[in-house]
């Protein structure tokens, strides 16, 4: 208890020191927060945009469509497969692809046909809340389709335009009718903003002349903190004879990036406390030099090595502890401003993605317990491991020479 | 470098060195003769204009179809084909224009031009590409032909050609092996291989009958290399040569009119 006295009247001795030090500590701690929040934040929404946009937290193929989708390889009882999927308590929807070409007017492009089940597909995938412009699929308007962002705008059309798609049924005839643009979606990934073409699915089998089967069946977890590996286990229970595979498997970068991203995080901490760490040690060094005669005499009335080194290190954990408090303050508000006031980045990362799925133009941070706990964390554990070299110094100082000293 | 690998470059110098050696430059005669011929093959369905009724079979392994057309061209820049069978397409159009294909969809009563990304697809569902109709040329303009063989095979008296594509040849294929039988120039086999020299796909032509005033196959049949179970069977209803047709007749508006 003493030495804590003692310590935080050291401290104060000097206290423009001591304030420049802490308020180092204090901004790289503060920095390091709000990193931590926005990579949340960027993770966050990188993993909504992927799971709760699209892929669903598993799917069911054929075996052999996924490396080379084609119209034939279908699940032959999608509708049973999803009821016992239903009856199991998770969320299950059907969906059909197709490929080929739209136009309007003198512009045309490549687009993959997209047949979903509206009842079922909104309980899977968030799709439905996603549109930038227009409404949502509606199944009393089976002419109504929804499209990627870049689609819209390579075609030029906004939503109450018109269509022409053309493509080869399933019995090799040309596939082809008028649609109107209902809506256009918001950036959710390279595969859907450029080329995804939304119907509902009752249209998309007569246009495609698909009487039935699926090509897909995605689920979602009602409550996503479940183990996924015992729910995919369950799915492809009930799935025997196609392939099953979580969400983790079907986008491993994704979920590599995601994995890499608290190293990531520990690493970008490391590097920038590295600095603070100097700070720290220049200033413990300079105060125990020039304490130099006074520990001498500390140690010639009888104070132990173990004595001062506890000492100067107090002298940093009250510097630490007053940092983390700046830090943890400005910290959480900085943050708290960012979650609701995210930064627009649409200027400049208009369309932008990663591993394709795309990055929100909005970016939002995200607060969470470890996005606060790790740079706080690693703050002490660095200011420690600088303030070891003067501590030991201080410690180990002879007190006849250290008297003399001058 | 393994050992397999210098094996390999050995082998390849060798034979490059060798088929140098062995090399004869033909003489201007027979390549005259081989490109008169290729030239009358070229015209064997097109002349400078045609007029034809064609059924057109697809078998895949997914689905068998049927179809009866019309088709018109002049020069190899221009021509127009539409469905006249079955009744749910009838009406449905392909024009080509140069290098710009058009699809008319009567059910929807709209042209488009077809892009890029469109020109590997299948044609109507056959085994024809629409880069097929795009880049169908003229062999003379395209390929060097040389004969590679003249002689009997299979009891027939034939020639077979091996078309290598000039330097500058917009075309996709590594080279094309043409079997003619000797007497008329009358195709039988034609052979497309792909850039990596793997046949790509067989033409097949069979049925020879009186056609617009001389023999020519009624029947060609494409199979495709890598599925051999799957054709595309052309047979050749009615056929003019020759016929006056005017360029407007192969416009966009004319593509509805009909």
């Amino acid at each position: 208890m003493k030495i804590i006295t003692m310590a935080s009247r050291n401290v104060l001795r000097n206290w423009r020191r001591t304030l420049v030090t802490t308020l180092a500590m204090g901004f790289a701690g503060l920095i390091m927060i709000l990193f931590a929040s926005l990579m949340e934040g960027l993770l966050q929404a990188s993993e909504r945009n992927a799971v709760a946009m699209d892929l669903g937290d598993i799917q069911i193929h054929a075996y052999g469509y996924r490396d080379d989708p084609d119209l034939y390889k279908l699940i032959k009882n999608p509708e049973k497969i999803v009821k016992a999927i239903k009856a199991a308590g998770l969320y299950a929807t059907q969906r059909l692809y197709g490929f080929g070409l739209v136009a309007s007017g003198s512009a045309s492009a490549g687009v993959q046909l997209r047949g979903i089940d509206l009842v079922n597909e909104s309980k899977v995938t968030q799709i439905h809340n996603h549109v930038f412009a227009g409404r949502w699929l509606d199944k009393n308007a089976p002419k109504g389709v929804v499209l990627g962002k870049k689609l819209a705008k390579t075609l030029g059309v906004k939503p109450g335009d018109e269509l022409v798609f053309v493509g080869q049924a399933s019995d090799g005839s040309m596939a082809n009718d008028l649609y109107n643009v209902r809506g256009i979606l918001k950036s959710v990934g390279e595969e859907i903003d450029r080329a995804g073409l939304y119907m509902i699915i009752k249209e998309f089998r007569k246009l495609m002349v698909v009487d039935e089967g699926a090509h897909e069946i995605a689920v979602m977890r009602p409550d996503r903190s479940t183990d996924l590996v015992a729910a995919r286990d369950k799915v492809a229970s009930l799935a025997p004879g196609y392939e099953t595979l979580d969400w983790r498997s079907l986008k491993p970068v994704i979920a590599r990036i995601l994995d890499l991203a608290d190293a990531q995080m520990i690493i970008m901490v490391s590097i920038t406390y590295v600095a603070v760490a100097m700070i720290v040690l220049n200033a413990m060094l300079m105060s125990v030099f020039e304490r130099i005669r006074e520990l001498g005499i500390m140690k010639a009335i009888g104070v132990t090595p173990w004595q001062i080194m506890l000492m100067v290190y107090m002298e940093t954990i009250v510097q630490i502890v007053m940092a983390s408090i700046i830090a943890l303050l400005l910290g959480i508000s900085v943050s708290y401003y960012f979650q609701g006031n995210g930064i627009d980045l649409s200027n400049v990362a208009e369309g932008a993605s990663f591993a394709g799925v795309a990055i929100d133009p909005i970016w939002r941070a995200y607060i969470t317990p470890e996005a606060l706990l790790v740079p706080i964390i690693f703050l002490f554990i660095i200011a420690l491991l600088a303030v070891l070299y003067p501590a030991v110094k201080a410690a180990v100082i002879r007190p006849v020479s250290a008297i003399h000293h001058r | 470098m393994s050992r397999v690998s210098i094996i390999v470059i050995s082998v390849i110098v060798f034979m490059f060195t060798q088929s140098g050696i062995s090399y004869t430059q033909p003489d201007a005669a027979t390549i005259e003769r081989a490109k008169k011929i290729l030239r009358e093959l070229d015209d064997i369905w097109r002349g400078s204009s045609s007029h034809t009724v064609f059924t057109m079979e697809v078998k895949t392994v997914h689905y068998t179809r049927e179809m009866k057309l019309e088709g018109w061209s002049k020069g190899k820049e221009m021509s127009l084909v539409r469905i006249l069978k079955p009744l749910k397409e009838r009406g449905t159009a392909t024009l080509k224009s140069g290098n710009n294909v058009y699809s008319y969809l009567p059910r929807t009563d709209r042209t488009i031009r077809l892009t890029s990304g469109m020109m590997m697809g299948s044609w109507m569902g056959s085994h024809f590409t629409n880069d097929d109709l795009v880049k169908e040329s003229r062999m003379e303009d395209d390929y060097d032909p040389s004969i590679s063989f003249e002689g009997e095979r299979d009891g027939m008296k034939i020639i077979e050609f091996t078309l290598t594509p000039k330097p500058d040849a917009p075309v996709v294929w590594g080279k094309i092996v043409a079997v003619v039988l000797a007497d008329g120039y009358i195709p039988l086999k034609y052979y497309y291989y792909d850039e990596d020299m793997n046949i790509a796909r067989t033409f097949i032509f069979s049925k020879v009958e009186q056609l617009a005033g001389r023999p020519r196959p009624k029947v060609m049949k494409v199979i495709p290399a890598d599925k051999p179970k799957e054709y595309t069977e052309i047979t050749y209803e009615e056929l003019e040569l020759g016929i006056p047709i005017d360029d407007d007749f192969f416009s966009i508006a004319n593509l509805k009119r009909m």
